[in-house]
């Protein structure tokens, strides 16, 4: 009796591969002919499922490639980067290194940068709620302080740098959006999500708001990351940008670097 | 709102009453559903759609078991793999299962996955010892994590094994009587493996013990040419109603639930179709204890 290991192995194999089929039908009880058409049903199954979770979690790239396209593109993802979990919110991650390095859609320079953009907003979606930070606790900072103050942002928050109008694309695909269906290529726009509530948002950030987001994100202080916005944008309005990350509720706690 | 069998570490899994009818909650019906609060003995999702930390679904899974005993129904832990059991997929169960203190917990008898990759189906094997010892030994393991039973669902299934020393419903039985599991009966996937096998469904419900059986499932399947297939999106075929009013017959009323997961129809064909469901079990019952 070949064992359980042995006959999953098969099985695998011919789900993943229609050439492998007769070593699992050799495993299966039937006549072959049918046994073989139907593992054919579940190689159906296992490529519309992960086309449908795919295209849950990049519900803008589907748009803009369409159905038929997108459904191609998924199973040549899943052959280059099958499930490796039992929660399908999981697949998916590395959609944007594959659609950047895939000959057809070379032509879609801003995919790449949409489909990380879409990521980030998939995690927001299930991250954990945060309670905000009372704005008290920010104005209590010493001033001798604040350059080793460390942000800490609500879970789901990111920052996603593009050459590209990402925030915009992303915006004019959203279900309900009734404005002029427009887009400003020669923009490059990083975006921010974030999860405000329920809610995940997406809002276009300046050069200088994109570096400093990305600075506290990875957990630099307030004086260097600052530092590093004024040095890619001069006139970077920080103090703006503070104010509607504490009125969206974003900031979650705060630290110092050196304790 | 406590249901027996709550607790952890009860000794059984019962919904009360046993005459309940439910149906599959999934997420454009979430709006009606929440503003109608239809009269249903239960609702059921499916437990990895909410294993998020935090956000939307979590807290409208939270909103939905305000309004009814809710069934966490797992598809993903792939209890008959050859692979190690997935010990991050069970700890996100685990904290599910301690936030929403569902009525009822339940897995599939399958897998989904083998050698580090994912299929995301539901995936048949050969009914053996060794595949019973193991399960028997998965089935423990995560009733002992949870802190509770659960309810593990036969399965459709499309291809049959070689190597098989049993039926599916022995296997279940003998996994039922070892590890102190509850079955999950599902009747449309009987009634699919019995056309797609040729075997007797109905005849199969013998091998079943009936104190075990907690919940049954109902679902509507596709005709294809290859035989049956389990689709979930239609209403329950008229062969299945029948052999469901047989297993009423035979182990009483339990708690029922209307499968639909594609081509989702209007919340109120759901609602009907779980009418008709109390409607067969509540004859069925009927008509066994004026023969009896």
């Amino acid at each position: 009796m070949a064992d359980l290991l042995a006959v999953q192995a098969a099985f695998a194999a011919a789900l993943r591969d229609r050439a492998a089929a007769p070593d699992a039908t050799s495993c299966l009880a039937g006549d072959p002919a049918l046994a073989a058409r139907r593992l054919g049903i579940y190689r159906a199954n296992v490529a519309a499922t992960s086309a449908r979770a795919l295209g849950a979690a990049y519900p803008v790239a589907r748009q803009i490639v369409g159905d038929e396209f997108f459904d191609a593109l998924a199973r040549a993802y899943l052959a280059a980067h099958p499930s490796t979990s039992g929660d399908l919110h999981e697949f998916g991650a590395a959609f944007a290194e594959f659609v950047a390095a895939f000959p057809h859609t070379r032509s879609l320079p801003y995919l790449p940068d949409l489909a990380r953009l879409e990521w980030a907003v998939h995690r927001a979606y299930g991250a954990a709620d945060a309670t905000p930070l009372d704005p008290a606790a920010l104005a209590a900072v010493p001033p001798g302080r604040q350059a080793v103050l460390r942000f800490l942002l609500a879970g789901g928050t990111a920052v996603v740098q593009s050459a590209h109008p990402v925030a915009r694309l992303w915006e004019i695909h959203q279900p309900g959006f009734d404005g002029a269906f427009d887009v400003d290529w020669s923009v490059a726009q990083s975006a921010l999500v974030a999860r405000e509530g329920l809610r995940v948002t997406v809002t276009a950030l300046a050069a200088g708001e994109a570096a400093f987001l990305s600075a506290v994100l990875a957990g630099v202080g307030f004086g260097d990351a600052a530092a590093s916005a004024l040095a890619v944008q001069p006139d970077a309005d920080l103090g703006g940008l503070l104010g509607r990350i504490l009125s969206a509720g974003l900031l979650a706690g705060l630290s110092f670097e050196d304790s | 709102m406590k249901l027996a069998g709550e607790a952890p570490g009860a000794a059984t899994m019962t919904m009360s009453p046993a005459t309940a009818v439910g149906i599959g909650l999934r997420q454009p019906h979430y709006r009606e559903a929440f503003e109608r609060r239809p009269a249903l003995g239960f609702v059921e999702v499916h437990s990895e759609n909410f294993f998020h930390e935090g956000g939307a679904s979590l807290h409208a899974l939270e909103r939905a078991r305000e309004a009814w005993p809710v069934s966490l129904h797992g598809v993903g832990l792939s209890l008959a793999s050859a692979d190690a059991l997935a010990e991050g997929h069970l700890a996100r169960l685990k904290r599910l299962v301690d936030r929403i203190e569902p009525a009822l917990v339940s897995e599939h008898l399958c897998w989904g996955g083998v050698g580090g990759v994912h299929f995301n189906d539901l995936l048949p094997f050969p009914y053996h010892r060794e595949s019973l010892a193991l399960l028997v030994e998965r089935v423990e393991r995560v009733q002992e994590t949870l802190g509770r039973r659960i309810l593990v669902e036969n399965l459709s299934a499309y291809v049959e094994f070689r190597d098989s020393e049993m039926t599916e419903t022995a296997f279940l039985a003998e996994l039922a009587r070892r590890s102190g599991c509850g079955l999950l009966l599902d009747v449309n996937n009987l009634y699919v493996n019995g056309a797609n096998f040729g075997f007797d469904a109905q005849a199969r419900l013998a091998e079943l013990p009936g104190d075990a059986i907690g919940e049954i499932h109902l679902a509507g399947h596709h005709v294809g040419e290859d035989g049956l297939v389990d689709t979930h999106d239609a209403r329950v075929a008229p062969a299945v109603w029948a052999l469901y009013a047989a297993a009423c017959r035979r182990f009483g009323p339990r708690p029922t639930l209307i499968e639909w997961d594609a081509q989702l129809p209007a919340l109120d064909v759901l609602l009907d179709e779980a009418a008709q469901a109390a409607a067969t079990a509540r004859d069925a019952t009927a008509r066994e204890r004026s023969d009896g």
